[in-house]
């Protein structure tokens, strides 16, 4: 292995751009693998070889990937550095496939039930206590700090450690925030429900409240015990139906 | 009462990026009802109708994970046409109103995504030989490819969303006793908590997430009972 064509200073800058649209072709093929390999093009530009071993980087690059698209990056700057390191292709790829399974799952924990439910639930609370556009700004401005700083953090982590990424995963910080991510999650989610309940029943009076409390109730019931079967969607959708057909005949 | 055509299209041009914004580029969640909604509503001059459908639609939106290739409805869209309709019927009226439109616009959205996920896999396969020579060109076109398919189709789902709301405003609203508008209102509003509550608490799960949400909920509570 040879570090050699090691870049002084990496593109990390670009490729962290082309990380924003790294699901922009998303298919049932290669899932995020177009977009990888879009991503993984300006840190592997300058590799040695008359652009034979560029070629084949892209090929590899480009090939089936599927992981949170906010820790995309980490593969992406672990493979990159692995071909300047002269890794062997078997090796990379291996590498690539190894990430799939731990950056999805550790990104759906942190960021889809983690992070965004959390920062969505004190935007709802804020609305609810009458901020207003400065509760949606807020969250905007929040939520997009820990998203950018999180892509930022996966692709320096993978270039830096490049095929001994594991080792990045295994951070205390990494650990800890993903620990308290689930409690504070379903602390701001509780606080935020009947704060809701209030913003949204505020005008509410005699049998209207108590049809609201047997249909919230009964839906949550029915979406609870069927959740199989039954979306918000579809309740929802047969809810309003049977509420209109309801309402054109009572005049 | 409809929008003037300029605000039509400058809420298409916000569905478009809304729409984009739930997959492709860049995922920085303005494509959550509760930003996509309020900022429909400010584009029409209502922002309390766009905050109210906002919130409605973003606890329908806790029912659901993106996760890799799961199926899901788009609410980001969905919301702005609800805002569209529902600002036309003012306030709580509009509230039932808006709701029909969003989770009809919301459905037709996610069976968009499919339809493009297909026709993105198409491409890929029919470029299969020149991406395993690593030709960077190919790898750059099927991608801008998909941005721009996933842009067409966040633009029709808006215009689809809107359409509805025109539809609504003419044939719907005016059509239904105040009894009645009531009655949407309320199923709208128990659908959405029946959705969030089952939602987050999926999410929170069984373990001890289950006593912070608890806590969280007698905190709320609480909060609510000092107004």
């Amino acid at each position: 292995m040879t570090t050699a064509s090691l870049p002084a200073r990496p593109p990390l800058g670009r490729a962290l751009l082309r990380l924003f649209t790294v699901q922009g072709s998303w298919n049932y093929e290669r899932m995020q693998g177009i977009g990888m390999g879009v991503a993984e093009q300006p840190l592997i530009r300058d590799l040695a070889g008359n652009g034979t071993a560029y070629r084949a980087a892209v090929a590899r690059a480009a090939r089936f990937f599927n992981a949170h698209p906010y820790l995309c990056g980490l593969a992406v700057g672990a493979t990159a550095r692995a071909e300047h390191d002269g890794v062997p292709p078997e090796q990379v790829e291996r590498l690539r496939a190894a990430l799939c399974g731990p950056l999805g799952a550790l990104g759906d924990r942190l960021v889809w039930a983690g992070w965004l439910p959390l920062t969505s639930g004190l935007a709802l609370i804020g609305v609810a206590l009458g901020l207003g556009l400065r509760a949606v700004l807020g969250f905007l401005i929040v939520y997009n700090i820990g998203h950018v700083a999180l892509r930022w953090w996966a692709l320096r982590a993978g270039w830096t450690y490049g095929g001994r990424v594991a080792t990045a995963l295994r951070a205390p910080a990494l650990q800890r925030v993903t620990a308290l991510s689930a409690p504070a999650m379903a602390l701001v989610s509780g606080a935020a429900l009947p704060l809701v309940v209030q913003f949204l029943t505020g005008g509410y009076l005699g049998w209207t409240r108590a049809v609201l409390a047997v249909v919230a109730a009964g839906g949550f019931a029915l979406l609870w015990w069927q959740r199989s079967r039954l979306t918000g969607l579809r309740f929802g959708l047969v809810l309003l139906a049977l509420a209109t057909l309801r309402g054109w005949l009572w005049p | 009462m409809s929008p003037a055509l300029e605000l039509v299209l400058i809420l298409l041009a916000w569905g478009t990026f809304v729409g984009l914004d739930l997959v492709s580029v860049p995922q920085m969640m303005i494509a959550r009802p509760i930003v996509a909604g309020p900022i429909a509503g400010a584009i029409l001059g209502d922002v309390p109708t766009g905050l109210q459908l906002g919130v409605l639609f973003e606890l329908f939106q806790y029912d659901i994970l993106p996760v890799g290739a799961a199926r899901y409805p788009e609410y980001g869209p969905a919301t702005i046409a609800a805002v569209s309709a529902a600002h036309a019927a003012t306030g709580t009226l509009g509230l039932g109103v808006g709701a029909v439109v969003g989770l009809i616009t919301a459905m037709a959205g996610g069976a968009s995504l499919l339809v493009v996920r297909r026709l993105n896999t198409r491409a890929v396969h029919r470029a299969a030989a020149a991406l395993e020579t690593g030709e960077p060109r190919t790898l750059e076109r099927l991608h801008v490819a998909g941005i721009l398919r996933d842009a067409a189709r966040a633009a029709v789902v808006t215009a689809v969303g809107l359409a509805l709301a025109q539809l609504a405003r003419d044939y719907l609203v005016g059509t239904l006793s105040s009894r009645g508008v009531a009655l949407l209102n309320v199923a709208a509003v128990g659908a959405a908590l029946a959705a969030g509550t089952a939602g987050t608490l999926r999410l929170v799960g069984r373990g001890p997430g289950l006593g912070w949400f608890a806590a969280g909920l007698v905190g709320g509570a609480a909060v609510v009972w000092l107004r």
